[in-house]
């Protein structure tokens, strides 16, 4: 009974990091309606800076928050101006392969420059913690925090900030929103790097748990697109509920059936949600209907 | 004599709000049905009811004597009944007389017979001159006499019309209006809704109002124009009617 | 409004740039010259490069039928390749039958898996229907590594390099050229099939606006599903002609999301939806890559691929029409008096 127990507790923490990880994504899907396919690849080069930060400084990964985050925002800005801006007036195809295109681009420059030796940080919190009969390593109830923190943050900031409401205004019809003087292109540009610069935070939270190497994105951005449907493209609540979903199933079914199937159940559980409710658990009527053809 | 599409306490509810409710109509044979109603009435749902866009959530339709309600739309459209959308859709890619091969192929599935079809069609509503042009370079006049162009080359029982004067020059929606009144002639029954009214007036054999959701007056257009309760759905003061 | 080869009598309006709907002289000049290449043996050297050009562009062909035509952008085809190159292998492998035989096995296999996606996805546009073909090729790739008792498993399934026509295992790079450029014929032919018939609009129909198309009496799903199991079955067989070519199979190539990105992006640098463009892709990229991957893959790890993907960048923000648009446009340039 505990050992389920422990499952599902050790897959909730896990499954919150991932949500973290995904709330960029959804974030700039919801905006500005286009899926990053290097997404992964922006973690992996955050958490080789969180890791190079921390080897340099000789602190914990946790630190580096300070500087991995704003590096991120600017990257992600960089990002948008060279590549995202210029393909969104065209063909959405346009946007999916150039994104594909800068994923490999980044895989093989980090390739080149770190080779494709595992890069890790030592643990930070010496002891699990014990609730009950529950084992939870340190860092992952950590993540979990940040995550929640992040998520109230950003609601409120949706909510009640201006630029929550541009945003809000953005996604419900861009054209009425720059008639009423919302510089479009720029809440574009700032949602990109606000997705990227949560991305850089999820890194720093994800390298005392995970090695980093140059593919590390792939395994994860898979994980993220799941999240991000399950949840509903858009909804950062989603992400979480979305991401839940996906560290418990991945924990229960690694554990009961074998490892390399724990990622099969999740793809299997992404495709029947795809069968039964496109809009994903929590998603925007509609979402699943956003189509090339417009 | 039997109604060509009857029309029985059809609702549509999305979430709280009733778009339609219990709306019933009977559209006869040969008849120009005029739809009307303020903006935001349900007009549009109870089109797309009709067309098999979405399942009613109440009520039956019936066409022809054979119950189609939750038909989906290609399914409708083998059964005889065409449809333009008020937004038009043309096939951006291809050409004008492509654009309408793909409907006419419903009549016949051979190239050079569906190209004839096309052909004549595009002929009967002036667009001959463009028939090589890619329906992505159209105005918008013209992408919705397209529209029109499509849903005829389809030889249809039924034909819904939404809003094909909208945006339309003066000529324009004359010359439009007569080929509506030409319809009924050539078999072909009419289902349309309008904003344009004094088009819809002139050609209309007969009218029905609705306002938020519901059915709120019926008749020849006249008498429907005079009716108080529709003056008041529209404007709350005296309609004028050009 | 063509421009047609003016020649004394009695030769056909034939435009001389590809267009929709008819041959031109630019595609007999390119497949003629593929002929002769072949006949004569020409280039040894590079016999490797040409075969798997061939082979790329049948695929990209293939892939186009579902992606160009349908409108149904996959990042998942890898799938279908290699439900085709496994079936016709195992086959061989464990039942001697001959892959001339396997390959129709292979192809309606895959058929059904593209039949399959297409009911998965019936309701999914954009980047959703995107994710999810790459779901459902991960899917196929994790069973195919993990089902070790069939598929080999991580080791894979090899086949003996015993030259003997009747199982297709040929002698010679140029018998692989010719069987490749069978292949390209082949799907050349299809493509050409689909622009002439009423199939060829229903997907045009489809892929430029479905509502429009179901309105029209199109059934949206029943043509969806056509096209991505013919597209499916057209890659299966470009996945045995592979199996029979390389003679080894491991699902970490045969059935990886590269593999998928690659058959994607061919069409799209040639151009959707054309028959030239998918062909001119592979052409252009295939021999590129190989050489990038020879002169470079050694200096320094992963370079050739950085300079690739840096040059993909580019050719997709600047030319998104493809190469058959850029002809495109410089017809109608050459049209304006």
């Amino acid at each position: 009974m505990s050992t389920i127990v422990q499952l599902i507790v050790s897959g909730i923490l896990i499954g919150s990091i991932y949500a973290l990880m995904s709330i960029g994504l959804t974030l700039i899907f919801g905006v500005l309606r286009i899926v990053n396919f290097a997404h992964g690849e922006f973690l992996m080069i955050a958490m080789y800076g969180a890791w190079a930060f921390s080897r340099l400084l000789g602190l914990n990964p946790y630190f580096a928050i300070v500087a991995i985050v704003p590096a991120m925002f600017l990257f992600g800005a960089l990002v948008y101006r060279l590549i995202v801006s210029s393909a969104l007036g065209k063909p959405h195809l346009v946007v999916v392969f150039a994104t594909m295109a800068l994923s490999i681009f980044l895989q093989n420059v980090a390739l080149m420059l770190m080779t494709a030796d595992l890069r890790d940080v030592p643990p930070i919190i010496a002891r699990s913690l014990t609730v009950g009969p529950i084992f939870v390593r340190g860092e992952l109830l950590i993540g979990f925090a940040v995550t929640l923190l992040c998520t109230i943050g950003l609601r409120w900031l949706i909510k009640r900030t201006f630029l929550g409401k541009a945003i809000r205004a953005t996604v419900q019809d861009g054209e009425a929103a720059m008639l009423m003087g919302i510089a479009v292109p720029r809440i574009f540009l700032i949602t990109f790097a606000a997705g990227s610069a949560l991305v850089g935070l999820a890194a720093c939270i994800m390298v005392p748990l995970f090695s980093v190497f140059p593919t590390v994105g792939l395994n994860f951005v898979l994980i993220a697109f799941v999240i991000v449907v399950l949840g509903g493209m858009g909804s950062i609540e989603g992400a979480l509920l979305g991401g839940v979903c996906v560290g418990v199933v991945q924990s229960v079914s690694a554990y009961y059936v074998a490892p390399a199937y724990g990622q099969l159940f999740f793809f299997l559980l992404f495709l029947l949600v795809m069968i039964f409710r496109p809009n994903g658990l929590l998603g925007q009527k509609g979402a699943a209907m956003l189509g090339m053809n417009e | 004599m039997t109604a060509l599409l009857e029309v029985q306490g059809i609702g549509r509810t999305f979430g709280a709000t009733r778009a339609v409710d219990n709306v019933s109509v009977a559209v006869q044979p040969g008849e120009v049905l005029g739809l009307i109603g303020p903006n935001g009435a349900g007009k549009s749902t109870l089109f797309n009811l009709i067309a098999g866009v979405m399942p009613p959530t109440s009520g039956k339709i019936i066409l022809d004597g054979v119950g189609v309600t939750g038909w989906k739309p290609h399914v409708m459209a083998k059964a005889g009944v065409a449809r333009t959308f008020q937004i038009p859709k043309p096939y951006r890619q291809l050409s004008v007389i492509e654009n309408v091969m793909i409907n006419a192929f419903l009549r016949d599935g051979s190239i050079a017979g569906a190209r004839e079809i096309a052909n004549r069609t595009l002929i009967d509503l002036e667009l001959a001159p463009y028939r090589d042009k890619p329906a992505g370079e159209l105005t918008v006049g013209l992408l919705k006499r397209l529209e029109v162009a499509r849903a005829l080359a389809m030889q249809p029982k039924l034909v819904l019309f939404d809003e094909i004067m909208a945006g339309l020059t003066p000529t324009e929606v004359g010359e439009m209006t007569s080929i509506v009144a030409g319809l009924p002639a050539r078999g072909v029954t009419v289902i349309w809704v309008e904003h344009v009214l004094y088009a819809i007036m002139k050609t209309a054999t007969r009218m029905i109002v609705i306002n938020r959701g519901k059915l709120i007056a019926e008749g020849a257009p006249a008498a429907v124009a005079a009716d108080s309760a529709v003056i008041k759905a529209y404007l709350g003061e005296e309609m004028q009617l050009a | 409004m063509t421009t047609t080869a003016a020649k004394a009598g009695g030769l056909p309006d034939i435009p001389i740039i590809p267009r929709r709907g008819c041959i031109s002289w630019f595609e007999i000049a390119l497949l003629a010259g593929c002929v002769v290449w072949v006949g004569f043996g020409l280039a040894p050297a590079l016999q490797d490069v040409v075969v798997l050009a061939f082979l790329f562009a049948g695929l990209a062909l293939a892939w186009n039928i579902a992606g160009g035509c349908a409108g149904l952008i996959s990042f998942g085809h890898a799938a279908f390749f290699g439900i085709g190159a496994y079936t016709s292998t195992i086959l061989l492998i464990n039942y001697n039958v001959t892959p001339w035989l396997g390959i129709f096995v292979g192809a309606a296999g895959a058929a059904i898996a593209g039949a399959v996606l297409s009911l998965i996805c019936a309701r999914l546009k954009g980047p959703f229907f995107i994710l999810s073909t790459l779901a459902f090729a991960e899917v196929v790739r994790i069973v195919a590594l993990n089902w070790s008792a069939v598929t080999g498993g991580a080791e894979g399934l090899s086949i003996a390099p015993v030259p003997n026509f009747a199982n297709m295992v040929l002698s010679s790079k140029v018998n692989y050229e010719a069987l490749m450029l069978a292949y390209l014929g082949l799907a050349y032919a299809t493509m050409r099939w689909i622009e002439a018939s009423r199939f060829g609009f229903y997907l045009f129909a489809i892929r430029d606006n479905e509502d429009a198309a179901a309105a029209a009496g199109i059934n949206p799903l029943l043509v969806r599903s056509a096209a991505m199991a013919l597209s499916a079955a057209l890659t299966g067989v470009g996945g045995t002609l592979f199996a029979q070519y390389f003679l080894y199979l491991d699902p970490t190539y045969v059935i990886s999301p590269e593999l998928s990105f690659q058959l994607a992006l061919l069409p799209a640098v040639g151009g959707l939806g054309t028959v030239v463009g998918p062909i001119l892709g592979s052409f252009l990229i295939t021999p590129l890559s190989e050489l990038l991957r020879a002169s470079l893959g050694n200096s320094a790890a992963g370079l050739h691929l950085v300079i690739y993907s840096a040059a993909l960048i580019v050719v997709m923000l600047y030319f998104p029409a493809g190469i058959a648009g850029a002809l495109d446009r410089l017809k109608s340039r050459r049209r304006q008096p």
